[in-house]
């Protein structure tokens, strides 16, 4: 659409550094672009700023000294990654987790897979211009915070899994709480629609801009709601059930086009379904324990391990190597966020500029978990 | 006709959009004016560790093992105790944590073999020397008590 303008009236490009500080990043990432006028003609993410060595990191501590680690990689979705590290010991090991923990663990990584897709809907209509959604968004969120701190401690870095469990039982409170934000974000659908799906500016910023289409989306190794926005139907949860899903019942939503609008709906779609999937979970929370008997020091046996989950930004997968010791020989977490950001690079040149803030939000990228 | 009915339709849904926000004028405020007002913290509240004071013996039960000093992922924690006597247990005799390389895990609290770590409530822990994070442990208690 943009490349019926684009006339060589000069060969004179130039380039333009995006970031490392600019507000729409959201994070040290640089952008660095090839222009002609307003058309990008090259694009290339530059990454690192945020490295911390979180996996050479991992060789040196004891399995359970990683832990807080893990939610620090992608720290919008703490508690998923949380969960996919513990899940991979707990497999690597052979830890049996007790059913009350494994519904708790499902309900508080739901609540916070909403609550990373409704910062990225703030963020991102933010960025498109529009102030207000920001502030009812995270008027949400910040429910979600207060039901999660209530039971892990903590509002954003959680290290509330542990090995065979988790670390702090679930109250009668904190059922009737989660029940009560159900119920408001649901009657709170309606606004955000009126706010912004319906809202012409944003149809028009985000229909057909950034088109990640089901090959391009393979090619890079999307996942999470960009590939599903392109109409693949993957879903970790769905793919490879992990703890309780498969008894759970939900829908994967999917998009037919892969454009920012389809990814934004695909978004909206899915705290939706998390929705349902915390109300099933809460009616079939078991009675029982809620961390198994584990020894104070994991010693996995000897061989190499993977784990995935689905974050709120697709696959999350722990590959770990174990040399029979309580220390991991090499842990290599395989995050969303590089393959989405990459595609970047394919789907940027002939775009205005202005359209690369519209893309780029759509994609939902969290650096620090790029950079690791 | 076709301009004219995407006119009319965009401007519909800006009003719409806005009719949502004239609404929530009308609702109650929710903000709470920090530090004029204060929230309670939830009781799973995570500020830095401190000992647990037991009625029993009106003190902590620290026997410097250094378990929790092992386990620490970022060693904020520097423990070292002393017997009394020959034939007496140990007890902690230094108890230090560096609250600024503290990533409020829980390890050494969850791993704590007399139970006596707990998280405190602390939350207003913004300081402007590294010194300041710099926490004994031991005399926290002797001034609570």
């Amino acid at each position: 659409m943009a490349n019926e303008f684009l006339e060589p009236i000069t060969e004179q490009t130039f380039y333009l550094n995006m970031g490392p500080q600019h507000p729409s990043t959201h994070g040290v990432l640089r952008l660095f672009l090839k222009l002609d006028g307003e058309y990008i003609v090259e694009a290339d993410p530059v990454i690192g700023y945020g490295h911390r060595g979180h996996e050479k990191m991992a060789e040196s501590h004891l399995y359970e000294q990683f832990l807080p680690n893990s939610s620090r990689m992608d720290y919008l979705a703490g508690l998923i990654f949380n969960h996919g590290y513990v899940a991979a010991i707990e497999k690597m090991a052979g830890i049996e987790v007790p059913p009350r923990a494994e519904y708790i663990r499902v309900i508080c990584a739901e609540l916070n897979r909403i609550s990373s897709h409704l910062l990225w809907f703030g963020t991102y209509v933010m960025d498109l211009g529009g102030f207000t959604p920001f502030l009812y968004s995270f008027d949400d969120r910040e429910n979600i915070l207060d039901i999660l701190d209530r039971v892990s401690g903590s509002r954003l870095t959680y290290s509330y899994c542990r090995f065979g469990g988790v670390a702090r039982d679930v109250d009668d409170e904190f059922i009737t709480a989660t029940h009560q934000f159900v119920e408001r974000l649901r009657s709170r659908w309606d606004d955000y629609h009126n706010l912004v799906t319906k809202n012409v500016i944003f149809i028009h910023r985000a229909k057909d801009v950034g088109v990640i289409n089901r090959e391009l989306a393979l090619r890079f190794g999307c996942t999470g709601p960009i590939l599903r926005a392109a109409g693949v139907p993957y879903d970790v949860r769905k793919a490879e059930p992990y703890s309780v899903y498969s008894e759970l019942d939900f829908e994967i939503p999917t998009g037919t086009k892969g454009d920012a609008l389809d990814r934004y709906l695909v978004r909206v779609q899915e705290m939706e379904q998390s929705l349902h999937i915390i109300e099933q979970a809460l009616e079939r929370l078991p009675d029982g324990a809620i961390k198994a008997a584990v020894p104070h020091k994991v010693r996995p046996p000897r061989g190499d391990y993977y784990f995935a989950v689905e974050s709120a930004r697709g696959a999350v997968g722990f590959y770990i190597v174990s040399d029979g010791t309580s220390y991991p020989y090499r842990l290599k977490a395989r995050v969303p966020s590089y393959g989405n950001l990459q595609v970047l690079t394919e789907v940027l040149p002939g775009t205005l500029v202005a359209d690369t803030i519209s893309i780029l939000g759509s994609i939902d990228i969290v650096v620090p978990e790029v950079d690791r | 006709m076709g301009m004219i009915k995407d006119i009319v339709e965009g401007g519909w849904s800006l009003i719409a959009g806005m009719w949502v926000t004239i609404r929530r004028i009308y609702r109650p405020v929710v903000t709470v004016q920090y530090p004029r007002e204060c929230l309670d913290m939830s009781p799973a509240y995570r500020g830095h560790i401190e000992f647990e004071q037991f009625p029993e013996t009106g003190s902590h039960n620290c026997v410097a093992c250094g378990t929790c000093m092992r386990f620490c992922p970022t060693n904020v924690i520097k423990v070292q105790g002393e017997k009394t006597h020959t034939h007496s247990e140990k007890r902690a005799s230094l108890y230090f944590i560096d609250f600024s390389h503290c990533s409020l895990c829980g390890l050494c609290v969850v791993n704590c073999p007399t139970q006596t770590l707990k998280f405190s409530g602390e939350y207003e822990l913004a300081h402007y020397s590294r010194w300041d994070g710099v926490i004994d442990l031991i005399q926290r208690l002797e001034e609570s008590a």
